[in-house]
């Protein structure tokens, strides 16, 4: 009963050894010494993110309606598949496919200059290319759990708009926001803290300091300045925001476990110009996201592979980043299955979910494994680094040890959203049958559970690979020649203007990434997928 | 017994003696890059001496000391090559470097530097550089370059992470004192992008991404030896130029201490000297070099503009604040 | 004889607390009535130990059930789904829990399920079958089970009437030919008035033998 406890307690236990190892070392002027400049940072970094946030949820709302009410055409499916892919899609790609489009020497200025003789310049750098990040990575991630709420609105709702004769305002107010509300909500808290801490996005697109948040600052006071008092200072900063922002957002259980899709079926047609109005929306979206894609592998055929696959440091970034993500990716898995498991333990009535400290045990393991979505990857690679400065361990090994730790920290929120719901369910199901039957043990997985958390065991696999895959966070406060991830090397190679290399490695992650989310989740569906 | 045992020792012996130590010296990547001065230091160096040179580039110069500084004891470096006399106190300060024990009093240099740690191997002034095919106005003076028209941009270098960035803060501060923080808010509109190193600001301007660049007034001098090319030149400013001398010292972790103080006196040496200003395009630290022809046609500032050392170290930090002020928008 | 002996129960955050008394002898069906809510199938999940009562006991023979695990008492239980791994075969189904290496005999798998009327499905996968033949299937692993205690609950209420009846008569004769004690949970008069020798009713948290 107590050993699922262990790896809660070890996570509870990291996170305190991480804040003390972080409040320790600084000096103790935290709060005395928030000079304009740390307060200018602060005040973009929320701007920002409450920009990026109102601006994805608009641009979600209004693409997740124009898809509820256009149910029925060709490629619908995939189209929403696609853009739930942007969740797996790494950063630092979606920003080099932007930039191939919106930079200075993009396919848009290109054009521009080509028909009008006249470029529009380097705008993406700045706030406008951060928004247009954010906008392009939640937007989609958005609308797609938010097309779940619209499609679960009655039928008999939408004929009860129809003969009390509401205008298309009416039926938005009455029925269709009543519906996606909560959504709306939980959604727009994990879009804010994720903008909140972005890193990739604003290093490479906030072109300078002006446009700086609190995580880059942290990477520039340790990479640039090696002032490890101001990063410190600015970790606790962010940390403290962050938790409470984690606290506030009701956290991520909506939108990722529902990722199917399914048709409601109103029997007439909308008026005219709001199918105009819709199919534009669709349109336009689907445009914007698929571009950058499309132009990374236009530019990326055009890249030199002979040349790329033989430089020595793409095979060795390429071989550390595939290690370690199935590495990390099957830690989550484990974790993942010990900690929903202890959770249904804890809440069911059949098992000692009647016990009196259950409930608070189960709030314990839960907080335990969205915690981390509180702790941005800088400040805990600052972490590492500070507890690596103090011992004698070798680099390669606290490297390792950081970068492994960041991303199944990072992915077990996900995974959790994932596999507590589906667990839940199964042990609901066949706890009484198994219990009364006898069956536990390693015969309970292998017979029993195993066959229903299939689907979700593969699923949870490959969102863990590709986000470890595409993950530019602790590899910069780590990253050297001597150690390398493929986010690292396209960086480096974007960072010294070798394009047509950086486009090419480019494609071989979007390929990596969208292939191991494509293929792994099919390999492991089961027919009983559709119970 | 003892003969054949003796006979193990000295065989041992040279075989130990005949394993090549390795030097490793972090760098700019400008200097360790394949055009740059490193191979051929390494060849003139190796011949002289029994020791393999391993050039390690780095983004930019206080990029490898932070590398040192994040590495700690464990740092493979032996030598720290290329920071500037600016910035040297700060590492100094780091008590990760030892001593030199040269004298350093005949040193042909264009003001005075006298440390004990830190030693130079070239100099430069810095300037903004242009393409005279693409830029007709020119500005001269600072006044001028911050009224230029909207679209003219300019790239330059972070002061945290490079030396010629940290080079322009004071270069700016010696001229407009209390009101540097003014003019940087001035500045900031022409400033297309801020890099992290030399290189990458240099690689954007001969790309045709920018109008200038920050870089060194010996800069044109590279386009003509090599490319031919009389079109790039650096842009002569009434205030003066700030100067830069480059400086290099050893690891206090370095297990080979006398072999890198070895290198730090080739340093000063004529073979080094002559490597210099046709493969790091910078003035050499030792009399009696002859220049090519190409450096009379450069920019010549009658006086470098130079701040102490240790005054740096004092307002560096604040200066930053001042120019990440200046920077927000 | 199985005796359920002053059962009490209390849910968690409820003041209202629910007593159990009831007696089935061999080859006997009792029926349980009650609305749903009622507690009726809470009876169930204690004697089968899913949940643990505040006081009574529950004697088999000479036996204290209560005292026993899950999987060491003498009983087989039947819910109204999910009794079935949808992903097993029917054979599989009626071997788990009773033999631990999947193997018995096939003649007596082919004997049982021609007892239920279900021959020659063994190697079907159970997701391909009618309700009424899961249930059946299920049926067929009490047999196997061999267990004296048979708990119904519910088990037929999502079947056609047709396949109800032919169910309700199929567990009155395995009752009776195997001598179990069986009790079934309904909220259906039809079905008590149909196989029930004793029918116990759920009134005001007590259970009230009619």
């Amino acid at each position: 009963m107590f050993a699922g406890l262990i790896v809660p307690l070890l996570l509870l236990a990291f996170a305190i050894a991480l804040f003390l190892t972080l409040y320790v070392t600084q000096d103790g002027s935290l709060f005395t010494s928030i000079d304009t400049h740390i307060y200018g940072l602060l005040k973009f970094t929320l701007y920002q993110a409450t920009l990026s946030t109102i601006l994805s949820l608009i641009v979600g709302v209004l693409l997740a309606w124009a898809l509820a009410h256009q149910s029925k055409f060709r490629g619908r499916s995939l189209l929403v598949a696609l853009f739930s892919s942007s969740l797996v899609l790494p950063t630092l790609i979606v920003v080099f496919g932007l930039i191939g489009i919106f930079g200075r020497n993009g396919y848009l200025n290109q054009a521009s200059l080509f028909l009008f003789d006249h470029s529009f310049g380097a705008y993406i750098y700045g706030l406008a290319g951060i928004l247009l990040a954010h906008v392009y990575l939640n937007a989609s991630f958005a609308s797609r759990a938010l097309l779940h709420s619209f499609e679960s609105i009655p039928k008999e709702k939408y004929k009860l708009t129809k003969s009390l004769n509401f205008s298309v305002l009416e039926r938005f107010l009455y029925v269709e926001y009543p519906a996606i509300k909560s959504t709306l909500f939980s959604i727009g808290s994990t879009i804010f803290l994720l903008c909140f801490t972005s890193f990739a996005v604003v290093l490479l697109l906030g072109g300078s300091p002006s446009y700086n948040t609190l995580e880059v600052a942290i990477y520039e006071a340790v990479r640039l300045d090696f002032d490890i008092g101001l990063a410190l200072k600015l970790a606790l900063i962010q940390l403290s925001i962050s938790a409470v922002l984690v606290v506030l957002s009701s956290g991520f259980r909506t939108g990722l476990a529902n990722l199917k899709t399914s048709y409601t079926l109103i029997p007439w047609k909308e008026p005219k110009i709001l199918r105009v109005l819709q199919w534009s929306i669709i349109g336009i979206f689907t445009l914007f996201f698929v571009l950058p894609l499309l132009v990374i592998v236009i530019d990326g055929l055009g890249a030199d592979f002979g040349h790329i696959f033989s430089e020595a440091l793409f095979i060795k970034s390429f071989i550390t980043s595939i290690s370690f993500a199935t590495v990390s990716s099957l830690f989550t898995v484990g974790i993942a299955l010990m900690l929903s498991n202890t959770r249904r333990n804890f809440t069911l009535q059949t098992r000692y979910g009647n016990r009196r400290w259950a409930r608070v045990v189960d709030a314990m393991v839960a907080f335990s494994g969205n915690l981390y979505l509180a702790i941005p990857s800088l400040v805990l690679g600052l972490g590492f680094f500070l507890m690596y400065q103090k011992s004698e361990g070798s680099e390669i090994v606290w490297s390792t040890t950081a970068l492994l730790t960041a991303n199944v920290l990072m992915s077990l929120p996900f995974a959790l959203s994932v596999l507590t719901p589906a667990m839940h369910k199964t042990a609901q199901r066949y706890d009484k049958l198994a219990f009364s039957l006898g069956i536990k043990g390693w015969r309970r997985w292998t017979m029993v559970e195993y066959p229903y958390l299939k689907a979700s065991l593969g699923y949870v696999f490959a969102l863990a690979f590709c986000f470890s895959l595409g993950d530019l966070g602790i590899i910069a406060l780590f990253g050297s020649d001597e150690f390398m991830t493929l986010p690292w090397y396209l960086y480096q190679l974007m960072g010294s203007y070798r394009t047509t290399d950086a486009a090419g490695v480019a494609l071989v992650m979007l390929i990596l990434v969208l292939s191991v989310f494509i293929i792994i989740p099919r390999a492991f569906q089961n027919k009983l997928d559709k119970n | 017994m003892t003969k054949i045992l003796q006979f193990f020792l000295l065989l041992s012996l040279s075989v130990l003696a005949t394993e090549k130590p390795t030097l490793t010296i972090y760098t700019y990547d400008a200097f360790s890059a394949s055009w740059g001065p490193a191979p051929k230091i390494k060849k003139s160096f190796e011949k002289e001496h029994h020791v393999t040179l391993k050039f390690v580039g780095l983004s930019s110069s206080i990029g490898a000391l932070r590398k040192i500084q994040l590495e700690g004891k464990r740092t493979k470096a032996d030598i720290l090559l290329g920071l500037d006399t600016s910035i040297a106190e700060v590492a100094k300060k780091t008590g990760l470097f030892v001593p030199h024990e040269l004298n350093t009093s005949k040193l042909d240099l264009p003001a005075p530097y006298n440390d004990d740690t830190f030693t130079p191997f070239d100099y430069s002034y810095f300037a903004f550089v242009y393409d005279e095919d693409r830029l007709k106005t020119v500005p001269d003076s600072f006044e001028s370059l911050a009224s230029m028209p909207k679209d003219f941009k300019i790239v330059i270098q972070d002061p945290r992470s490079s030396t010629a960035g940290l080079g322009l803060l004071l270069w700016i501060k010696s001229i407009y004192g209390d009101k540097a923080g003014a003019y940087w808010k001035r500045l900031a509109p022409h400033i297309l992008t801020i890099t992290k190193g030399w290189s990458e600001a240099y690689g954007l301007f001969l790309k045709g991404e920018a109008d200038m660049v920050l870089s060194y007034t010996t800069s044109p001098a590279y386009h003509i030896v090599e490319e031919n090319k009389t079109n790039i030149k650096a842009a002569k400013f009434k205030e003066g130029h700030y100067g830069q001398i480059e400086v290099a010292a050893v690891l206090k972790s370095s297990k080979h201490q006398a072999l890198a103080k070895q290198f730090l006196a080739f340093m000063h040496s004529k073979t080094f000297a002559d490597i210099i200003p046709t493969a790091n395009w910078a003035y050499p630290v030792v009399k009696g070099v002859k220049l090519p022809k190409a450096f009379e046609t450069l920019v010549q500032p009658k006086k470098m503009i130079l701040m102490d050392g240790k005054e740096v170290q004092k307002i560096r930090k604040s200066l930053i604040n001042e120019w990440l002020e200046g920077m927000a928008r | 004889m199985l005796h359920i002996k002053n059962i009490k129960y209390q849910y968690k955050n409820t003041k209202d607390t629910y007593t159990y008394t009831l007696e089935c002898k061999p080859s006997e069906v009792v029926a349980i009535l009650g609305q749903s809510g009622s507690g009726k199938s809470t009876l169930l999940d204690i004697i089968a130990g899913f949940i643990e009562p505040i006081s009574g006991s529950a004697m088999m023979d000479d036996i204290e059930l209560l005292d026993k695990p899950i999987d060491k008492r003498p009983i087989t239980i039947l819910f109204q789904n999910h009794n079935l791994f949808e992903h097993l075969s029917v054979q599989k189904n009626i071997l788990l829990g009773i033999d631990k290496n999947l193997k018995a005999s096939t003649k007596e798998i082919e004997n049982i399920l021609k007892e239920v009327g279900l021959d020659a499905h063994e190697h079907k996968l159970t997701s391909e079958l009618s309700g009424g033949q899961q249930q059946r299937v299920a049926l067929a692993r009490v047999l196997m089970r061999r267990e004296p205690i048979l708990l119904l609950d519910e088990p037929f209420s999502g079947l056609d009437d047709t396949t109800r009846i032919e169910m309700l008569e199929l567990v009155q004769k395995i009752t009776q030919e195997h001598q179990l004690h069986t009790l079934m949970v309904t909220h259906d008069l039809d079905d008590c008035e149909r196989i029930a020798n004793h029918v116990y009713k759920m009134q005001n948290h007590i259970l009230i033998k009619q």
